[in-house]
């Protein structure tokens, strides 16, 4: 943990802040949120989080500990990038935490979307920088938090098969600080566009 | 487009001149559906009224989506049998304009005398919405109009619809539902179809096209439709259903109506789309089948002047964050084939037209916006078909440009300046109105100034 962002998170993930269990959510909460999921959530996310649109993220296999923190993050109108405000703040204005939780489970147990092929040379310098990052501007290695396989980790989300112009557009929030995750400003920041374009290939690349 | 009037719109005149408006004044997108998601209008919309993706399977769910608090009722077997949204999903729309015309037109009462030019509508349509969700899988979109032309309320474009979704094998999906609507293809889901096709508002008190078809307006608010649609993966579309005439003030039908459909009309729709990345393509076919008793004075029975519409149309969507493209373009072909008028002229023994014609509308538009604040549209348009000499204008054809600036300063509100551009009208280019006053086709060029608030 030599680099200040990686103690940073290792202090987030050490912290084990609103952990999402299976055994919290009873049957008729489960019930509910599947109907929320697959008649409201799936007119953008797709009836079992694997959206078809590229402007909105896949939530299949995603960490429930993840769905759970952003859906109250726009309930309380803290994640302010462009799309939240336009989309999610009003989605998620009735959600009770019961229903986040049994949403952020429903959509971790769904079959993850597969990844698609990208422009080899572009994946493979995403790939470099997804494992090593970029030292000469401080940029960590993503898989430090998010995983090898980019499967996600704890509170990290999963980015594999991601829809690359959303990892485009959340990169681009972070970096302007839009989206006001500080460790994510800290991260991307020192990313040219052209790397960003790399990692988010090479992560929609990933299964 | 409510103000579309075309060779029907007076019974026993199939092929007299009616004018028709280019412009769609009742194309509308509504707050009440912000109001009810809690979404920004960009989530529906590029710039209102055109449907982003997004805005399409919201519509073909019913118009359901809401993150409203709602009054609730449930069986013991836990079926959901109310659902409705504590506050009403009402919405206030405001079109104020000026129309000013090349050449003002003659005064129809005093000979060499014109009408005044520069013609302020305030307002030209102020409409009452209630759109949104009102049971569990059904929703409405309901509009009353007051207009300055008509001086009244009325009913304007209303699309009730019923519908639910279905997960297939795969993660794909299967929209299905029923619409109850007044006006064939207000309920269609893209913005190259008449209803919701631009442009989105025009002058109600400028010269327009002097025919058109039947599917491109013209019934609106006089027939009552019953549709069946499924939307396989956000993608295949089709749709059939029957249209039946329901017109205003006059009830129950009879000999003194216009224009009464005889039975019903079959209506059917065909389309695909296909996304990727931020763009979006489509293509369709759309078509009707209608038979009218002339009526006005006749009784309904016997034979009857029909019209088979046939049209294809496109759409190309960019959705940037910073540039927006879309280009909208249909053609819709009518063959008509009118039994009744020319039997009726035939027994008269005078002034005997075409017993068949035929007739082409022909649109197409460009438009880019940038930031969602300021934009552009050009456009082509062009109705052409078969001469008549009992007619006049003996010729449907008419062909033009228009160019539209818009800027938005809120995403509800909408200043427009619109040009349209006259090349030729009812065939001519000179004296259009064969009075030998040699008006010319581009004596009707239209400059048009529109505020348009919705809230």
């Amino acid at each position: 943990m030599r680099h200040p962002i990686l103690l940073a998170l290792g202090l987030l993930c050490a912290l084990g802040i609103g952990v999402v269990h299976a055994d919290d959510v009873d049957q008729a909460t489960h019930e509910h949120a599947v109907h929320v999921a697959v008649g409201t959530c799936g007119t953008c996310h797709g009836p079992t989080g694997v959206s078809q649109q590229p402007k909105y993220p896949l939530l299949a296999g995603q960490n429930a500990n993840y769905v759970a923190a952003q859906l109250k993050a726009f309930r309380n109108q803290t994640r302010g990038d462009a799309d939240a405000i336009g989309y999610m703040w009003g989605m998620s204005a009735t959600l009770e935490d019961g229903t986040i939780d049994a949403l952020a489970q429903y959509y971790a147990a769904q079959k993850a979307g597969r990844g698609r092929a990208g422009e080899t040379a572009l994946v493979a310098k995403g790939r470099q920088i997804y494992e090593k990052g970029v030292e000469s501007v401080g940029v960590p290695a993503c898989a430090a938090c998010h995983g090898p396989d980019a499967h996600g980790m704890g509170d990290f989300p999963r980015l594999a098969g991601q829809h690359a112009q959303y990892v485009m557009k959340q990169l681009a929030s972070f970096q302007n600080n839009m989206r006001n995750v500080a460790v994510m400003h800290g991260v991307a920041q020192g990313l040219k566009v052209e790397e960003m374009r790399a990692v988010a290939a090479y992560l929609e690349a990933q299964e | 487009m409510n103000c579309h009037r075309t060779r029907v719109a007076v019974a026993a005149r199939f092929l007299a001149p009616v004018l028709v408006l280019l412009a769609a004044p009742a194309a509308h997108a509504v707050p009440s559906f912000a109001r009810q998601t809690g979404m920004a209008c960009e989530a529906c919309h590029t710039v209102w009224p055109e449907l982003t993706h997004f805005g399409r399977v919201f519509k073909a769910n019913g118009y359901i989506l809401d993150n409203l608090k709602q009054v609730r009722g449930v069986t013991a077997q836990k079926e959901e049998i109310l659902s409705l949204a504590s506050l009403p999903p009402l919405s206030i729309m405001v079109q104020l304009s000026d129309t000013q015309l090349a050449k003002p037109m003659p005064d129809p009462a005093v000979a060499g005398a014109s009408q005044q030019n520069g013609s302020v509508a305030f307002p030209q349509q102020l409409s009452l919405f209630y759109a949104g969700k009102i049971a569990p899988h059904g929703g409405a979109f309901i509009q009353l109009t007051y207009s300055n032309d008509s001086g009244g309320i009325q009913i304007d474009n209303t699309d009730i619809r019923f519908a639910d979704l279905k997960t297939l094998p795969g993660d794909q999906s299967l929209i299905y539902g029923v619409s109850l609507n007044n006006n064939p293809t207000v309920q269609d889901l893209w913005n190259s179809t008449p209803a919701f096709g631009f442009p989105y508002a025009g002058s109600n008190s400028a010269p327009g096209i002097p025919y058109g078809t039947q599917i491109d307006g013209a019934l609106g608010t006089n027939v009552a439709g019953l549709t069946g649609y499924v939307f396989w993966n956000e993608s295949l579309y089709g749709e059939v259903g029957l249209y039946r005439s329901a017109q205003q003030r006059t009830l129950p039908l009879d000999s003194t109506a216009a224009g009464v459909l005889s039975g019903s009309a079959p209506y059917w729709r065909l389309a695909y789309e296909h996304n990727w990345g931020r763009h979006s393509i489509e293509g369709g076919l759309y078509g009707a089948s209608f038979k009218f008793f002339p009526g006005a004075g006749q009784a309904l029975a016997g034979p009857t002047d029909d019209f088979q519409d046939v049209a294809e149309d496109v759409q190309y969507q960019y959705l940037g964050d910073t540039h927006l493209f879309s280009v909208t373009a249909t053609r819709i072909h009518e063959k008509q084939t009118l039994n009744a008028t020319y039997a009726a002229q035939v027994a008269a023994d005078a002034g005997i037209g075409n017993l068949s014609n035929d007739l082409t509308t022909l649109r197409g538009f460009a438009t880019y916006y940038y930031k969602r604040k300021v934009g552009a549209t050009l456009g082509y348009f062009s109705t052409t078909g078969s001469t008549d000499a009992v007619s006049a204008p003996n010729s449907p054809d008419t062909k033009g440009w228009v160019a539209e600036l818009n800027y938005m300063p809120w995403l509800n509100t909408k200043f427009s300046v619109q040009y349209t551009a006259y090349s030729k009208v009812g065939g001519l280019s000179n004296d259009i109105l064969g009075d030998g006053t040699g008006r010319k086709a581009s004596d009707n060029n239209t400059l048009y100034i529109l505020a348009w608030l919705s809230y």
